[in-house]
């Protein structure tokens, strides 16, 4: 097992029986910390430079796909300069300083500094983070840039804003070398999430979405805001470098089994970083907005709803891991909160017809596995799955996205089927079958290996087999839900109903599939009658559904080359980064995070007693176990073995003997389930869960104070507010104009004063005397 | 006298842009009239790079000071020049285009208005490296005699010559009050240069002459910073000049005001008082109740008008009361949050780019009267009604500068203010920062009515003659000082730093004083003089 020096020396001076202070004093390994290159500032202020230029384009009402190139320059060179900072980076941590920012002093010798500098914190954690938040923010945007094409006009521009600007809010949560840095960029990112939500702001439903989303992460953000509270009462300091050092003592009592050296705040601060991880990541109980978020375009879905934003907890708990170090109840907290999360938003996944927030439930449920993977101590684990996880959930969400986009809006997976065989779609069909192998586990993908590594530990961990049994029922689920959609909507007899949202460009592109069809396209063609035929049925069949318009002479134009050549990328992106398991001793992200504050720790036998959790002592006699087997090497077997039952399910109960789109054997199942499924279908009735018990006694109490504001509080205002307005009217006529007048008050003023003076010369001497 | 001119090329500059300007503007040709603006702009760019890099000189208590303030001073100078632009001569050069009538040299205001803009903007940069009390005077009256006539010639009616005048004559009153405290004060210690006043101080305490020198000295000097019992001219003025004149009052007399202030105070210094870190108790009070009477007096008495110009007058007021704060927190130990001194400082550039917006809007608007009579300005709070939608840009205008003069985070009046909180607690002054607080509370009654008739009303339906002003230059101060509300928000670190070095106070010990007197010979003249009782 690979460790770090210092903490060897730690655990072998324990396992000697003579801890001295010097042989313990190091928890972790703190990076050196060195001046950073200047040009690191460069990879949050280029997109701010796209954000107001896109601004600029909107001011003079640029009618072309310019804002989109300008996006998707700038971000591809923010990408190329992480990675070039990727290359000089070896180990360690480097600080670029941009410039101060806040900085405050106080007490009696100013010695009680507040600082907050924008100052950019590179190491391999927040490097790694970075590229692939800028690689995949410039693919998604070539892909959006195709994908928003009917919207050429203000609100291309206002999209591309936004865009760049959610870049930037990211890279500063990313790479700021302080918390309240990252809290602004936290902020930013919720921002642009809220816009970018409600881009279609004449959508009743999107404007409702932006709001829940909005508030949502409101609650989450109060926890960290309240945690960076404490952090600098306790700590004195909100700078990563400062904070690191000053949080290892903490780090060590707990490693060697000191509970009682451990202060209350600094048990609540990770919990209250924790909370404000679960709203921006979506966990139980702050996850039913991130459903409704896919009101979007589907491009922001990909890019921050899927891939990066909502992945911001992970990185906060990854970054101030060693402040969770230090307190017992934070990481197990983390673990079962994701594990519930998991199980819970993949049985909800099981149940929808809406494929885009199929995928949404199983980011939810994904972002459950990256939590479980930091808490049950494999921070390489959970950062390899938010790693893989971006790749093939962007390749999903575009690929959902194509559909969408050439389909009219249909999402339904009861009213499409066999689209990869349809001409042109044969990209987006296996692009979207490498996302649905990587995300159900199949082996040999990269999402099967960082899978592994997260439910592996759980079981090596003590005390948390119970959240590994969890995960690994969900995998299976997971594997079901996820092939269910591919079956259904890409395999199996060809047949669509495209959706209500013909958009302006659907009328040229009549014209050109019309001719398409003329020149020999027999196979179209047969697509468009049964189309039609089935679509009356289903009309007849589900009068809520009106689809009316665009029969008979709509076809669905498949994807151009922009968003092609991005599902090609992200698909082989995907495929490769299993690679990336081999690559090193544990894998190449253990190998960077070994070298971060984010590295794996070992804990002393004493600690893993103590705390009756966590692990991780030297000795093998301590881990845990898979039914007896080393789980690292069981999991390979037993993970493989769940991902292929969960497909073979769905193969069987929706793609055997399934002869149109509506129908599967599945349905016959239904009555068998009983209300479960409906349930399910109701996404377990949580939003009327949160309706009944919040929503509703809040608008209850909200009603009762607003009585008491207008009888008490506006009273009281208005009182304080007659009076100056009092003295105001009793000063006005002095104010007459009148030259003398004012001459006179002037000399007046002056006497005034004298006197004043006078009286105090007088007293003062009368004191002295 | 070599040594001065080495920190006297901003003014010099500034001063031979103003010759050129005077010359130009009688021109009979168009394109070199309008070159005045430019060439002003340039003289101003150059002064403030050369005044800001250059050695730093002046006052010797002050040391720091003048390099900060002539950049301030070059910058807010050049947004008040563009708001100035077509300020005069707009019905002239029309009827001269339209071939109504030839140019006539006495008629033309353009050159002595861009003139006497740049005689008063060198003026407010000599107070800035004054270190002596004739010079301070001088550069005093050099701000503000200009104005009297810009003023009166900044537009045709009548009511900008009664305010004028009404300003001349009640200037001409602070002057000589100023000028006797002035007086007594050369009386009181035997010299006018103010780093030889400090030492004199320094070793021999204050006596009864000089402090009653101090006292009506800076009373006088409230003229010009519009504090009470001087204030009653501003209202009046400010509404009877155009916009664009009033947004450089109520920007330039204040800060050589403050800058003559700040000189004056730091000769004494802050080492009286029970603390021994206060101005002396008779100074401190009386600048205490000025500071408390002219918050209460400008925001009370702002919150009753309905002419935007009046509530920006009695708003400039309110705040030369809450800059008083800083005066008398004094520079504390000198770092940013407790040095009162830097508070001011840094609160001029917070004040001078918001202010600058609020009147811009005034300036920006006006009523189209048709093409026989000059446009009126839309100064009705009225006007204002429902801006944000009709014309947008001027409508965040308005709202963001008023939000930020109200002081709410995180816009850059919250920045200004939060030192001005804080010295004035670190020196003990807890009274009057309650008062302090309490008047930013009232404020915000007043702005708040015009965010909220930009932002929430309905558009006025009989404000169909309102349209922007066809001048763009003017529209570009308008936003260029909104945008750095916001971007000086951000990068507000450096400038606090910047001001905090300015606010570099560099008293002398006892024993120095000593010294210094005896160098310059004067310590036996010291002696001379009458005890105190």
């Amino acid at each position: 097992m690979l460790m770090h020096s210092a903490v060897q020396n730690a655990a072998e001076a324990v396992v000697g029986g003579a801890v001295s202070a010097a042989d313990a004093a190091r928890a972790f390994a703190l990076p050196e910390v060195t001046e950073g290159p200047w040009w690191v500032a460069l990879i949050p202020f280029l997109p701010l430079l796209g954000a107001a230029l896109c601004g600029l384009c909107a001011a003079f009402k640029v009618k072309s796909k310019l804002p989109a190139w300008i996006t998707v320059a700038l971000l591809a060179t923010s990408f190329a300069i992480t990675v070039a900072m990727f290359q000089q980076l070896s180990g360690g941590a480097s600080i670029s300083h941009a410039f101060r920012w806040i900085e405050f002093r106080w007490g009696p010798e100013a010695d009680q500094i507040f600082t907050a500098n924008f100052s950019f914190y590179a190491d391999n954690l927040s490097i790694l983070w970075m590229l692939f938040v800028t690689g995949l923010a410039t693919l998604i945007a070539l892909y959006a840039s195709e994908y928003m094409s009917h919207e050429v006009g203000t609100g291309y521009c206002r999209f591309f804003a936004a865009f760049c600007l959610f870049v930037f809010s990211m890279s500063c949560l990313v790479l700021g070398d302080n918390l309240i840095l990252l809290f602004l960029g936290w902020e930013g990112v919720g921002l642009c999430s809220y816009l970018l939500i409600g881009y279609y702001y004449k959508k009743p439903s999107a404007v409702a979405a932006a709001k829940k989303a909005f508030i949502m992460n409101r609650i989450g953000d109060l926890g960290l805001l309240m945690g960076i509270f404490l952090t600098f009462v306790h700590f004195g300091t909100v700078e990563y470098r400062e904070l690191f050092a000053l949080a290892e003592p903490y780090v060590l009592a707990l490693q060697q089994g000191r509970i009682g050296d451990i202060p209350a705040i600094v048990n609540l601060i990770p919990v209250l970083l924790a909370i404000g991880a679960f709203g921006k990541s979506a966990q139980f109980p702050l996850y039913v907005w991130l459903p409704d978020a896919m009101e979007g375009p589907t491009p922001v879905s990909a890019l921050i709803h899927a891939a990066t934003m909502v992945t911001a907890g992970v990185y906060l708990i990854a970054r101030t891991y060693p402040l969770f170090l230090a307190s017992d109840i934070a990481l197990p907290l983390v673990a079962w909160v994701g594990a519930i999360t998991a199980l819970l938003a993949a049985t909800i996944g099981m149940a929808q017809f809406d494929i885009k927030r199929i995928m949404a439930y199983s980011t939810v449920s994904q972002l459950g596995f990256m939590f479980c993977g930091l808490a049950v101590l494999t921070t390489a684990g959970g950062v390899f799955h938010v790693l893989t996880h971006a790749f093939f959930k962007a390749t999903l969400f575009l690929a959902c996205g194509a559909v969408m986009h050439g389909f009219a809006g249909q999402l339904d997976l009861r009213k499409l089927s066999g689209v990869m065989f349809m001409p042109g779609w044969l990209i987006v069909g296996l692009a979207m079958l490498v996302g649905c192998l990587n995300l159900a586990g199949f082996p040999f993908t990269a999402g099967y290996f960082s899978k592994d590594l997260i439910l592996a530990e759980a079981f090596i961990t003590p005390t948390m087999a119970p959240i590994g049994w969890i995960l690994l029922f969900t995998a299976g689920l997971t594997a079901y839900y996820t092939f269910r959609v591919f079956f259904r909507v890409f395999v199996g007899p060809k047949e669509f109903h495209p959706g209500d949202d013909a958009h302006g460009e659907a009328e040229t592109d009549v014209e050109e599939h019309s001719e398409q069809v003329e020149q020999g396209n027999p196979q179209a063609e047969a697509v468009g009658e049964k189309a039609h035929d089935v679509g009356d049925e289903a009309h007849g069949a589900d009068e809520a559904e009106d689809h009316e318009h665009g029969h008979g002479h709509f076809h669905p134009h498949p994807p151009g080359w922009a968003i092609n050549t991005v599902l090609a990328t992200l698909a082989l992106a995907s495929i490769l980064a299993a690679g990336l398991y081999f690559i090193g001793d544990k894998g190449w992200v253990d190998g960077m995070l070994q070298s971060s504050t984010a590295q794996q720790v070992y804990l002393t036998q004493e600690g893993t007693r103590a705390s009756g959790y966590a692990l991780v002592t030297a000795e093998p006699a301590a881990k845990g176990t898979f039914l007896g087997f080393d789980p690292h090497k069981a999991m390979y077997y037993v993970s493989a073995v769940v991902g292929l039952i969960g497909i073979g399910v769905a193969f069987v109960l929706h793609y055997l003997g399934r002869t149109e789109a509506a129908t599967s054997r599945a349905d016959k199942l239904l009555p068998a389930m009983g209300p479960i499924a409906t349930w399910a279908q109701d996404k377990w009735r949580v939003d009327e869960l949160y309706d009944m018990v919040i929503v509703k006694p809040l608008r209850v109490i909200s009603h009762i104070f607003h009585v008491i504001d207008k009888l008490i509080v506006d009273g009281l205002v208005n009182l304080f507010g007659v009076l100056p307005r009092m003295i105001g009217s009793a000063l006005r006529p002095v104010q007459s104009g009148q030259l003398q007048g004012y001459a006179v008050g002037m000399a007046v003023g002056l006497a005034f004063v004298l006197l004043v003076v006078v009286l105090m010369a007088v007293a003062g001497a009368g004191v002295a005397s | 006298m070599s040594e001065k001119l080495a920190i006297l090329w901003p003014e010099i500059i500034l001063f031979l842009g103003t010759c050129v300007v005077m010359i130009l503007g009688l021109s009979p040709r168009i394109e070199a009239r309008k070159a005045c603006a430019a060439v002003a702009a340039i003289a101003i760019v150059l002064a403030g790079i050369v005044g800001s890099l250059a050695p730093s000189g002046g006052s010797a208590l002050l040391p720091e000071l003048m390099n900060y303030s002539k950049g301030l001073i070059a910058i807010i100078g050049l947004l008040l020049l563009l708001l100035a632009t077509g300020t005069v001569d707009r019905a002239e050069e029309r009827a001269i285009a339209a071939g109504q009538r030839t140019f006539d040299p006495l008629r033309a205001t353009r050159g002595e208005f861009y003139a006497f803009f740049l005689f008063s903007l060198t003026g407010l940069m000599l107070c800035a490296s004054a270190d002596d009390l004739i010079w301070l005077f001088l550069a005093l009256e050099l701000t503000s005699l200009p104005t009297y006539v810009m003023v009166a010639i900044s537009t045709r009616g009548t009511r900008s010559q009664e305010a004028g005048v009404k300003y001349f004559f009640l200037g001409a009153l602070g002057a000589a009050i100023f000028l006797y405290g002035f007086a007594l004060l050369y009386g009181g210690t035997g010299t006018t240069n103010l780093t030889e006043m400090h030492a004199y101080f320094a070793a021999n305490g204050l006596n009864p002459i000089a402090t009653a020198g101090l006292v009506i000295s800076i009373v006088g000097i409230g003229f010009k910073i519009a504090a009470v019992p001087m204030h009653f001219y501003t209202a009046d003025v400010y509404q009877g000049a155009a916009a664009s004149v009033s947004a450089f009052l109520a920007f330039v007399p204040k800060t050589a005001g403050f800058l003559a202030i700040l000189a004056i105070v730091a000769a004494p210094g802050w080492a009286y008082g029970t603390s021994g870190e206060s101005l002396p108790p008779e100074l401190r009070v009386t600048l205490w109740v000025i500071a408390a009477l002219t918050m209460t007096v400008g925001n009370t008495l702002a919150l009753m008008q309905t002419s935007i110009k009046r509530i920006l007058a009695y708003s400039s007021i309110a705040h030369t009361g809450y800059m008083l704060v800083g005066v008398i927190a004094g520079p504390g130990d000198g770092s940013f949050t407790q040095n009162g001194v830097a508070a001011v400082l840094f609160y001029l550039l917070t004040y001078g780019v918001l202010n600058l917006g609020a009147f811009a809007i005034v300036a920006c608007l006006e009523h189209d009267r048709g093409d026989t009579t000059e446009p009126d300005e839309a100064d009705h709070i009225d006007d204002l009604k429902g801006l944000c939608r009709t014309k947008p840009v001027m409508g965040w205008v308005i709202v963001i500068s008023s939000l930020g003069l109200l002081g709410l985070p995180p816009l850059l009046g919250f920045f200004g203010k939060v030192p001005l909180f804080t010295s004035g607690i670190a020196a003990g002054e807890i009274a009057l920062v309650l008062v302090l607080a309490i008047n930013s509370a009232i404020a915000a009654f007043y702005y708040l009515r015009l965010v909220n008739a930009a932002l929430l009303s309905d558009p006025d339906p009989k404000g169909e003659t309102l349209r922007e002003t066809p001048l763009p230059l003017r529209r570009v101060a308008a936003v260029v000082a909104t945008g750095g509300v916001i971007v000086l928000t951000i990068a507000a670190g450096g400038l606090m730093t910047a001001a905090e070095q300015a606010g570099t106070y560099a008293p002398m010990t006892h024993d120095e004083a000593e010294r210094y007197l005896e160098a310059a010979g004067r310590a036996s003249q010291a002696a001379e003089l009458p005890e105190a009782p």
